[in-house]
């Protein structure tokens, strides 16, 4: 019997189905949603999201237990949702500020950005998919939990009454997630425009924060200049959007609780818009041919 | 498919008041062309406007039938771009990051997968595709650089100083990829370079960009035909030749026995009347083939 072998096809033309643009940015951003959290990457790379993952649901998990180990949870206010983000706030921090500069400062460092942008893919609609990607991966600390607590409270049967009350209180879990990934992902993508260097952009988002909350309360508070100051405290003004969503003001914190509701959104979605204006100015200047 | 793959009509683009194209104007046929230049010619600067990348300030581009500032993602889907520098994710494994651009100019997971193999054997890859690329060498890491330029089966091919940082067995292997990729796979290839060497090895055309306008275009097989004077060379001396031939008006560059002759008609009878009056010995009289660097020396000044 003859055995026969190919050892060289050659080279095949391609003339199946090809996609557009909007399927580049879904590529983009899936494969930016597994960098970030480390998926197929070393083990090292894995940890940081990992970890900051898994505390941002620990207390979800340990609430969803105490209420069904304990007859009169209840009482215990176990599913309030504000309260639960300042408890995951700091988790989100160090995750936006060591975890989603990820996103874009190695695509520029590694030179992967001038490929990006010799494919369908033009600047504005890269910096979409990035932000996207980044909200996504946000989203999975802001939303998760409490959208896992609503799921499990009312399955124990201590959730909303009704559908009405349900899908309100599901809208509510959705609006204040979104509403806080969007802010830290723009500022995110804002702050690591500035730098190739993941490292130095992950030390700029986090002295950004602080500095935003020393100045805005400083200025609210210690010089009394305005209550409207407080606005530019970035680690408040997310969470201040989220009492207003539930249709509550912050009582306990700095003065941005006397700032009006529509003051707090105008600025929350401006700032949102201004951090994505200045990451693609940013991205209209960069060269990536030569 | 038209003959013509690029055609600029007074391309301008300028940075600030840096004017790196003034006026640039070629068409830039199938094959493969050697885009060539001395740094700072507005290269780089032709190949992000064939891509796309920018607008430009002036004139009228068209890329495979198709202006790039109009319609840049359709039109990008149908290139590939193969960069100058060598940076690549370390971290990632060749086929995967292949795969990744291929899905990009749009071909579903699957087809991609399957012709980013395909593409990593064609580039000579095909045994490494799974290492990452941080552990592959320069030459490996250009290897992958054209295997993602592939991949999708680009109408035309846009690379950008595709050996450099490569030793002389992997300049010649990369050169002769290119060349099989322009021959035997039918894909169009512009290549950027500043090696003329290297671009008379492979390309069929060469366009010459010299201070932001074109200095020279043409086929290389026209220009093997070309002369520019002639060549002369002597058993003695060639200086009491070359003042003679001075002082009737032609140019005359003198390098031992051999004359370089131009700037005159008739050359050949002229040579041959002085080399008698003078009673020289004349060993070879020849038409001078105007080279490569004859015609980048002159586009340039």
């Amino acid at each position: 019997m003859t055995e026969a072998r190919i050892h060289d096809r050659g080279y095949l033309a391609y003339d199946g189905p090809r996609h557009g643009p909007g399927h580049a940015m879904v590529v983009l951003g899936y494969h930016t949603v597994q960098r970030v959290l480390g998926l197929k990457r070393s083990n090292w790379q894995k940890v940081m999201p990992a970890i900051t993952l898994l505390i941002a649901f620990v207390p979800a998990i340990v609430f969803i237990g105490l209420a069904a180990l304990l007859p009169d949870s209840s009482d215990l206010d176990l599913g309030d949702p504000t309260g639960y983000y300042w408890l995951i706030v700091w988790m989100v921090f160090l995750f936006t500020s060591f975890v989603t500069p990820e996103a874009i400062c190695t695509d520029r460092r590694s030179g992967l950005l001038g490929l990006y942008l010799a494919s369908p893919l033009s600047r504005d609609t890269y910096l979409a998919a990035k932000l996207a990607a980044i909200v996504t991966v946000l989203g999975i600390m802001t939303i998760g939990p409490t959208l896992l607590m609503l799921i499990a409270f009312t399955l124990e049967g201590s959730g909303p009454d009704g559908v009405i009350d349900w899908l309100t209180e599901l809208g509510r879990v959705l609006a204040s997630g979104l509403a806080m990934a969007a802010f830290w992902g723009a500022l995110s993508l804002a702050v690591s425009s500035f730098t190739t260097r993941r490292a130095l952009a992950s030390v700029a988002i986090f002295v950004s924060l602080l500095v935003s909350a020393a100045v805005g309360d400083g200025l609210a508070e210690g010089a009394e200049v305005g209550d409207s100051f407080a606005l530019l405290n970035m680690i408040t003004l997310p969470l201040e959007t989220v009492y207003r969503i539930y249709g509550e003001t912050n009582t306990d914190g700095p003065p941005i609780g006397e700032v009006g509701t529509l003051l707090v959104l105008f600025t929350h979605i401006g700032l949102i818009v201004a951090f994505g204006a200045f990451a693609r100015w940013r991205y209209q200047r960069i060269e990536v041919t030569g | 498919m038209s003959d013509v793959v690029i055609s600029a009509r007074g391309v301008q683009k300028s940075y600030g008041s840096n004017h790196v194209l003034q006026g640039l104007d070629c068409d830039i046929g199938r094959g493969i062309t050697g885009l060539l230049g001395p740094n700072g010619a507005g290269k780089s600067t032709f190949m992000g406007l064939v891509l796309g990348l920018r607008p430009r300030q002036g004139g009228t581009l068209n890329v495979l039938g198709v202006d790039p500032d109009q319609s840049g993602p359709e039109l990008r889907a149908r290139l590939g771009y193969a960069p100058e520098h060598h940076d690549l994710p370390a971290d990632v494994q060749a086929a995967d990051l292949v795969r990744h651009i291929a899905q990009l100019h749009g071909l579903p997971r699957r087809a991609a997968t399957e012709r980013a193999s395909d593409a990593l054997w064609q580039v000579g890859l095909g045994e490494e595709r799974f290492r990452p690329i941080g552990t592959m060498s320069t030459g490996q890491r250009q290897r992958v650089k054209m295997a993602q330029a592939l991949a999708h089966d680009p109408d035309l091919l846009l690379l950008d100083e595709p050996t450099d940082g490569l030793d002389p067995v992997q300049r010649d292997d990369m050169l002769a990829l290119i060349r099989r990729v322009g021959s035997e796979f039918g894909i169009d290839i512009l290549l950027s370079s500043h090696l003329l060497e290297e671009v008379e090895r492979v390309c069929d055309s060469v366009v010459i960009l010299a201070n932001g306008v074109v200095g020279h275009s043409g086929t290389l097989q026209d220009l093997g035909t070309a002369t520019a004077g002639m060549r002369v060379e002597l058993d003695s001396d060639s200086q009491p030749l070359a003042a003679a031939l001075t002082a009737r008006g032609a140019e005359a560059a003198v390098d031992g026995h051999i004359l370089t002759v131009t700037g005159v008609d008739s050359a050949a009878d002229l040579i041959r009347d002085l080399v008698a009056d003078l009673d020289l010995g004349l060993r070879r009289l020849e038409p001078r083939r105007t080279t490569l660097e004859d015609v980048f020396i002159e586009a340039s000044q």
